[in-house]
């Protein structure tokens, strides 16, 4: 048998798996080739420190962290119940929408244009306001008028007033 | 419960594996993150612990591919390790602590599956057929490549060796 086929052969060698036929061939072998017989002693070195390996205590921190997954998973699957939920869609669906338009407001190329544009229509509505309220304002005050001529001109009819014709009675 | 019982075995199959200790918490709360997701899909009829470092070492692997930490130096044996071995003493020869910190730095030169198979049978202790289920493959593989892997590791010592030796 070559080296390579001893290789092969090492590990159920230490491990005690081999056939008498084939401990003998790998025994023979190792009797008259050095650098087989070094790796054996070498894997048989390896195999003892890996076996004393120590074993890294868990931190406290870490400890905690992983205590805490399930609540956090809880708190995941709450939120995501909630979102997808049907009656969630119509919000989900405008939340979309104002999404994209921001995006495409953010990520405009003339987006000064777009600030420009509205301010103008900004200033526009505002000076429209101006002139409504303007304008209820003046009904506001013929209306007073009206108000006023109309108590005058009920003071003159003398609706309110007793039967001044009337005699007292003695 | 489960952080109890098993929350040391993954981390130091994280630890083992990856080789850094910040990366194997980091790594130790994916799994158990992966654990408390899938445990409804676990078959009360197989064992536990073979399931999750079934879980464990899928996600490790997959973790190594993406992120191939073998291009990262793994921490310094005297950094956690030397201060949590408390089995050895010191008694201990110092050929073996030597030889430990060159196997712990050789890690780093096997293949994934070969440090997976050769961490869970000569640290962990576990028997083949165990491997085997983790690992979902056959036993003849599994027993091939923790014979490959040591073949490397004892390579590597012997490279080590003869570089301080001057040889």
């Amino acid at each position: 048998m070559g080296c390579e086929k001893i290789e092969e052969l090492l590990s159920p060698y230490l491990e005690d798996e081999l056939t008498r036929e084939q401990r003998q061939a790998v025994e023979s072998h190792l009797r008259t080739c050095p650098h087989c017989a070094e790796l054996l002693s070498l894997m048989r070195e390896a195999r003892v420190s890996l076996s004393s390996f120590p074993e890294v205590g868990v931190s406290e921190e870490l400890t905690e962290k992983l205590y805490a997954i399930p609540q956090g998973r809880k708190k995941f699957r709450f939120v995501s119940e909630v979102l997808l939920r049907p009656s969630s869609q119509p919000i989900m669906a405008a939340a979309t929408v104002l999404l994209v338009v921001a995006s495409f407001y953010v990520f405009h190329p003339q987006r000064s244009a777009i600030n420009r544009s509205i301010e103008r229509q900004f200033h526009i509505g505002v000076s429209k306001v101006e002139k409504i309220y303007a304008e209820a304002e003046s009904i506001t005050q013929s209306l007073g008028e009206y108000k006023d001529n109309l108590l005058v001109s009920l003071k003159n009819l003398r609706l309110f007033r007793g039967n001044e014709d009337e005699q007292p009675k003695t | 419960m489960l952080v109890n019982t098993y929350s040391k075995k993954v981390f130091n199959l994280a630890y083992q594996f990856a080789g850094s200790y910040e990366e194997a918490e980091d790594l130790t709360q994916d799994i158990f993150f992966k654990l408390h997701k899938s445990i409804e899909k676990y078959d009360f009829e197989k064992n536990f612990s073979a399931w999750l470092l079934t879980l464990a070492r899928n996600h490790l692997i997959d973790q190594y591919r993406k992120t191939k930490w073998e291009k990262k130096s793994r921490d310094d044996f005297n950094e956690h390790l030397l201060s949590a071995d408390t089995r050895s003493g010191p008694e201990e020869s110092v050929l073996i602590q030597e030889c430990k910190k060159i196997v712990w730095a050789g890690f780093n030169l096997l293949s994934p599956e070969i440090r997976m198979a050769v961490i869970l049978r000569d640290i962990q202790g576990k028997k083949y057929e165990e491997i085997a289920e983790i690992m979902d493959l056959p036993l003849g593989t599994i027993k091939s490549r923790v014979n490959r892997g040591r073949l490397q590791l004892a390579k590597i010592l012997k490279e080590k060796r003869e570089k301080e030796n001057g040889l």
